[in-house]
């Protein structure tokens, strides 16, 4: 048997792991940075940009595309030409995968803290950047299919299906959700609309999880942590059935998300079931990591790579276990919208993706440096500090979700709230938020000690460029008849083909009966859609990312109806593009803030004090005050694109109304305006605030106008 | 313990043995030194995804074919709200009269405190809402008066109603510690004076 000869290329692994390192530490930094601005609401002393409503986009996004994204690339390329025996298929189209993914990083980190957004959660970057994306994903998909096609090995190893998974369904799912019509350069409306928007958005959020921080980071998982051990797969058997049950299963659980939300029942018991259905599937992925290392456990307590294999895949056991229980209808009446979920997905995170990236970096750079580690001690005190950092990060952040949640549920005996101002549950929990950006220092401090680790590892080795490898022609293999899964394992395009079938049938279930089937969303007579000034105002409340701490969904619960008004229907948010129901109540829920004589209605003077200097009004809030509210002029020139842009979606504005739209929006605004100054207020028609209190006003009130 | 020659699987010449655990290495299964074990699935595995299974079966047919009440939102909902009704305590007898006890007083300062501060600010001077301090009154003056508005609010002035949020008690208990504690006070930045005047 003749042996070809070819080598790795270990340079591009070597960007990919250095840009993990920069972005993770920017992404951890900017999370703690948020996690102190809770505590201490002026720290972003009156800057746009370093409110915790722009900067908490940015942290998730850096953590999620920058860290985790730049660190599954690194493994990626490093292992899929060890295990296929040949190198990448382009070097070109690596380094184009690599930069270009850097740009859309930095183009991420400069637009969302300026404000530049969508205002779907996790998919808040603008229509220029989703197309990068778009492009610069199908870069990354043409390089890793080519290359299995190149392959000299007969099978592709599960590592290399869980890539394959991760490249199809996270272009799926980028493309469906960040469909959008521009109104201008860094403006856009995403085409769905209410209940039918946050279904595709919790479809693409819930397996943005799935398919791009679970799926990849297995795949990384049955290469790293057999090389570091030096061990065998626990079982091929469950690598087969846990991976095409994971992915068949996680495209459907979005709906979860939405449980006690406006969506219809049938729709939420397919987002119960499929979690519930997962927890087999997500612990075959644990079992098979810890138990290949069975009979090696001595070297984990001598390897630090192996500690943290073991605590990130423990802490995805943990974390798929918590999952499925969370989405159990009555679990989630209590966790939902509290701090309880911020737990739960950074154990995911801080646990899972962090510890897996740890460990590999620390298994890679001794190897890409052809040298040993530089200090094993300083890596083994990173292993506390990310675990116990962890620890404090989440217990006390389950406590304060737990909390709260009860708190707002309680009455006293005579049937009333027990705490009918929300600032009274905010204030209980505070003390567990100094705890968690503790854990979050601790955590982060770590790193550091990993950075300085990796430094020096880097300073006493010498870098291996390029690596020789030799192996036959795939054509030499032996004609052995393949049985089974073993003849797909073979055929890497028909299981590209094959996943991509699996992960599109619990979508297409789910959306054709709610976008074609009008009972799913009734219709609400009295809706109608925003007016000018309400949708400029709305803009502002997108970019200001409000979203990230106020809901705008009242559940059916006694305690919520009591708190905020009446529950909140599908049909009421038909014209929202895209929706706003949040997922998280920092501050109380806005779904009916504009209902005058509803319990929670604020007249239209202390909005204007409360943006201003919320503490004035709420003394122990924790909101930041948002003064560039009240001198920057409001931008009307936009208004007619923005109605035509609507119109477009289906909105019914009557016809040519968008030249009009600008009256209406300067007689709107001067009716609001002449009301503040009546009350003493001296404020101009033309600033921003006037339109954001114009929306806020509308919140919740066109149900009331059949009444 | 089984070894290697004396392991019970006949053909033994198609597996090799992992030494650690005694366990079957497939064959052919090599990718960059990885190998793979033939282990079954654990049982308890098994179990736990049969389980999830058909507790999903159970669940979804209890809603679309027997459309369980408690699996119906709105239905949860309705029930919910007239249990509560149920077990509200009935409306003692009562009495709109001004109250001067400190423990009255303490709880209505409480009530002031969360609720009426976020309009009329702590020391009662007024800010989106009228100031409390002065006896100027735009809706009266009298313990009933001032019980009236907490109870019904003034909705077009931005006042909301407070009867489904606080309890007839703590009502009159937060506006008998206006009448004796906030009127005739000095607040720090008085509002202007609003209504007519009434001594």
């Amino acid at each position: 048997m003749e042996l070809q000869k070819f080598t790795y290329e270990n340079r591009i692994t070597r960007l990919f792991m250095n840009a993990t390192i920069l972005w993770g530490i920017v992404g951890m930094l900017v999370g703690l940075i948020i996690a102190l601005e809770l505590i201490f609401p002026h720290m972003s002393q009156n800057i746009p940009w370093l409110s915790f409503g722009r900067l908490r986009p940015l942290h998730t996004n850096a953590v999620i595309f920058a860290f985790v994204g730049n660190g599954m690339f690194a493994g990626i390329y490093y292992s899929t030409p060890r295990l296929l025996k040949t190198p990448m298929f382009s070097e070109l189209l690596g380094k184009i995968h690599f930069w270009g993914w850097q740009l859309i990083i930095v183009a991420a980190a400069i637009t969302l803290p300026l404000g530049y957004t969508v205002g779907k959660e996790y998919a808040e970057l603008e229509w220029p950047i989703d197309i990068a994306i778009a492009l610069i994903w199908v870069v990354f998909g043409i390089n890793l299919i080519m290359t299995t096609i190149k392959r000299r090995t007969k099978h592709i190893y599960v590592a290399i299906w869980f890539y394959i998974a991760t490249f199809v369904t996270v272009a799926v799912l980028h493309i469906v959700n960040s469909i959008a019509i521009p109104v201008s350069f860094l403006k856009s409306y995403p085409v769905y609309a209410g209940i039918q928007d946050a279904l595709v958005q919790w479809w693409y959020g819930h397996n943005a999880v799935a398919f791009f921080l679970t799926t990849p980071y297995l795949g990384l998982m049955y290469y790293f942590v057999p090389k570091a051990a030096n061990r065998p797969i626990y079982s091929y058997k469950l690598s087969i059935i846990h991976f095409w049950a994971l992915i068949f299963l996680y495209i459907w659980a979005g709906p979860h998300h939405l449980l006690y939300s406006a969506l219809p029942d049938w729709a939420q018991a397919l987002g119960v079931v499929f979690s519930v259905m997962l927890i087999a599937p997500s612990w075959g992925g644990m079992i098979n990591g810890l138990l290949t290392l069975r009979g090696a456990w001595d070297k984990v307590r001598e390897s630090p790579v192996l500690k943290m294999f073991v605590v990130g895949i423990t802490a995805y056991g943990m974390a798929t276990f918590e999952g499925p229980m969370l989405s159990l209808k009555s679990v989630n009446a209590i966790s939902h919208f509290t701090d309880w979920t911020i737990a739960h997905v950074h154990i995911g995170a801080l646990g899972w993706n962090g510890m897996i990236t740890f460990g590999m970096l620390y298994w890679m750079f001794p190897k890409l440096y052809n040298t040993k580690l530089f200090s094993v001690k300083l890596a083994n005190a990173h292993f506390w500090l990310a675990t116990t950092g962890m620890l404090f990060f989440a217990i006390p952040l389950y406590f304060a979700g737990f909390t709260q949640s009860l708190m707002w549920k309680q009455f006293t005996e005579e049937g009333y709230l027990a705490y009918p101002n929300f600032i009274e549950t905010v204030v209980q929990i505070l003390p567990m938020y100094y705890i968690r950006a503790f854990g979050g220092a601790l955590y982060i401090t770590g790193v550091i000690l990993m950075i300085y680790n990796l430094i020096k590892t880097a300073g006493i080795g010498k870098f291996v460029s390029s690596e020789d490898d030799e192996a036959p022609a795939l054509h030499t293999h032996k004609h052995e008849v393949d049985k089974g899964h073993r003849i797909i394992e073979g055929k890497p395009v028909l299981f590209t083909i094959l996943t991509l079938v699996a992960i599109l049938i619990g979508g297409i279930v789910e959306f054709v009966p709610m976008f074609m089937v009008k009972s799913n969303v009734p219709t609400i007579a009295s809706v109608q859609p925003y007016t000018p000034l309400e949708l400029q105002g709305r803009d502002i409340y997108l970019r200001e990312g409000c979203y990230v701490c106020h809901s705008q969904m009242i559940r059916p619960f006694r305690s919520e109806v009591e708190r905020y008004g009446e529950y909140s229907k599908a049909g009421e948010a038909v014209y929202d593009h895209p929706f706003q129901y949040g997922s998280k109540r920092t501050g109380p829920d806005l779904a009916r803030e504009g209902v005058k004589g509803g319990p929670i209605y604020k007249p239209d003077s202390w909005h204007y004090n409360h943006f201003l200097d919320p503490q004035k009004m709420v003394a122990q809030s924790i909101m930041p005050p948002y003064p560039w509210l009240i001198t920057r002029d409001l931008d009307i020139s936009s208004t007619p694109k923005k109605i035509r842009v609507m119109q477009s979606l289906g909105v019914p504005y009557p016809e040519g109304y968008a030249e009009k739209a600008n009256d209406d929006l300067l007689k709107q605004a001067n009716q609001i305006a002449q009301g503040l100054r009546d009350g003493g207020i001296e404020v101009e028609d033309t600033k921003e605030v006037i339109a954001l209190i114009a929306y806020i006003q509308r919140l919740g009130t066109d149900i009331k106008k059949t009444e | 313990m089984t070894t290697l020659d004396n392991h019970p699987d006949k053909k033994l010449e198609e597996y090799e043995i992992d030494t650690l655990t005694n366990k079957r290495l497939l064959k052919d299964h090599e990718y960059d030194g990885i190998r793979e074990l033939d282990n079954d699935l654990p049982g308890w595995w098994k179990w736990l995804f049969i389980i999830t299974i058909v507790f999903s079966i159970f669940y979804l047919v209890r809603l679309w074919v027997f459309r369980a009440d408690d699996l119906i939102q709105a239905k949860e909902f309705d029930k919910e709200m007239a249990g509560a009704q149920a077990s509200k305590p009935p409306v003692a007898e009562f009495q709109i009269s001004l109250l001067t006890d400190a423990v009255s007083m303490a709880s209505g300062k409480e009530t002031w405190t969360k609720i009426c501060a976020v309009c009329h600010l702590v020391d009662g001077g007024g800010l989106v809402g009228p100031n409390m301090t002065d006896n100027y009154w735009i809706h009266g003056n009298t313990v009933e008066d001032m019980f009236a508005i907490v109870t019904n609010g003034v909705i077009e002035k931005g006042m909301i109603p407070y009867k489904d949020q606080l309890s007839p008690k703590q009502r009159l208990e937060v506006v008998s510690y206006i009448i004796n504690e906030i009127v005739g006070s000095t607040p720090a930045t008085p509002k202007e004076p609003q209504g007519e005047l009434i001594n």
